[in-house]
């Protein structure tokens, strides 16, 4: 077995470089925990804020663009505090899923199958993608949700430089920046329509980022409190199988179906657009290569 | 990271925890203290997994895995363990995730800005086609198997 390179040379090391982070951290809870949960109503529906919302403009702010409290280096450490600290929260949603056993099995072909429309972003991102001109790029924005694992598949199957890689990047980082929030929105408008039964939205949440998925779980345990058990348990149950089969969805059907609609629908946007099109062009060399 | 590294980390994540359930949801620390020393030891666990087996997967999953093993009817400790945990709000241990995500991402916001506006509508619908395709599949499977 491979030896593991360690980040830091002992736990000293490590507790002085980010102190500073952990001592912002309790900071940012005392504040964002009490002001607590705020709820504005927004059209048929509501938009719910919770403290990890407050916390995160917190941590963004005090960063080395902003306020420029946290260096470079404070940065970096603070992503595998993430890790750190949502460990314990899946664990709890795993105990949920346990105590909600029942729900959790007799959903168990819709918890399986779901997973399948997390592909349902190439459907509907791809199109629009086209639509406002993007090319190649759209393949890596759009074939998944673009969390830390896609952005590493995608640079390594088309290298770091690919318009690919950086789509697949500018996703990540856009979803970073908006996601928690805008997805947990988007779950509680979602509910407020009324055309999905709760269990359905509870699944929908896991798509394979812990933040994402905390973020619409907590919205819509607010929504249904007397669901919050089996929405939660369905929600980290759902999440779980993202992760486990995230990866080879990604391989296996999401990438290679996000090129065929690409090469197919691109000329077509392309000539809406009165430009030419980029995957005729790369074809007519190709084949000019050939001969 | 070490063994002591994720234990001290976990202790911090622990007083996290225990500091969002007071000011949030006025739990007070030593109420929620067999919940948080619950999900810290399952935590632990899951990371002695990972690193002892070899099948690779994330972290998460194994804390996830745990959880509902040790939470099912045939876990004889089920009852306490539901019960512990319980005592500890559902939003209480995201506070503390929020705020290190929050310093993770604090070094984009320029290249969030330059991204530019297609990038950030194309990002909203990757999102939401995401969501919703998942939301469709789900219904529709759990009307057919009359699960709901």
């Amino acid at each position: 077995m491979k030896k593991e390179a360690f980040q830091y040379p002992s736990l000293k090391a490590r507790m002085k470089n980010e102190y500073r982070i952990i001592l912002a951290a309790f900071v940012f809870i005392l504040i964002a925990d009490s002001i607590g949960q705020i709820e504005i109503p927004l059209g048929p529906g509501k938009l719910i804020l919770f403290p990890i919302f407050y916390a995160l403009i917190l941590g963004v702010l005090s960063g080395p663009e902003v306020l420029k409290f946290f260096r470079k280096k404070e940065v970096k450490a603070a992503s595998k505090l993430v890790i750190v600290a949502i460990c314990p929260f899946i664990a709890k949603l795993g105990i949920n899923a346990g105590a909600s056993i029942e729900v959790v099995l007799s959903a168990g072909p819709a918890l399986l199958l779901q997973e399948i429309g997390n592909l349902g972003t190439i459907f509907l991102a791809l199109p629009f993608a086209l639509l406002l001109g993007l090319k190649r790029e759209a393949i890596g924005a759009t074939h998944s949700i673009n969390r830390e694992s896609n952005l590493a598949l995608i640079t390594d199957i088309f290298g770091p430089d690919s318009p690919e890689a950086r789509g697949s990047l500018s996703i990540y980082v856009v979803g970073g920046m908006v996601g928690t929030i805008y997805f947990g929105f988007l779950t509680t408008m979602t509910a407020a329509a009324g055309i999905f039964h709760p269990y359905a939205l509870g699944m929908a949440s896991g798509v394979g980022a812990g933040i994402l998925m905390a973020s619409a779980t907590a919205s819509i345990t607010a929504i249904y409190p007397d669901m919050a058990a089996e929405l939660s348990a369905l929600a980290s149950t759902s999440e779980t199988l993202s992760g486990l089969t995230g990866i080879y969805v990604a391989i296996f059907i999401g990438i290679p179906l996000c090129q065929k609609l690409y090469t197919w629908l691109e000329p077509k946007f392309a000539k809406l657009r009165h430009e030419p099109s980029e995957a005729l062009t790369r074809k007519a060399e190709e084949k000019v290569e050939e001969a | 990271m070490r063994y002591i590294e994720w234990i001290v980390m976990f202790v911090v994540a622990g007083l996290g925890i225990g500091l969002a359930n007071f000011v949030g949801f006025d739990v007070n620390f030593m109420d929620s203290l067999p919940g948080i020393l619950i999900l810290l030891g399952i935590s632990l666990v899951a990371v002695l997994v990972s690193k002892i087996v070899p099948l690779k997967l994330p972290i998460i999953a194994y804390c996830s895995i745990i959880g509902l093993l040790v939470a099912c009817p045939i876990c004889p400790v089920r009852e306490g363990v539901i019960e512990a945990v319980n005592k500890i709000n559902f939003t209480a241990p995201l506070t503390m995730v929020g705020a290190f995500a929050g310093i993770s991402i604090s070094d984009q916001i320029k290249s969030f800005l330059k991204q530019g506006w297609k990038m950030i509508i194309v990002g909203i619908l990757v999102m939401t086609g995401t969501f919703f395709g998942s939301a469709l599949i789900a219904q529709v499977v759990l009307s057919l198997t009359n699960a709901i």
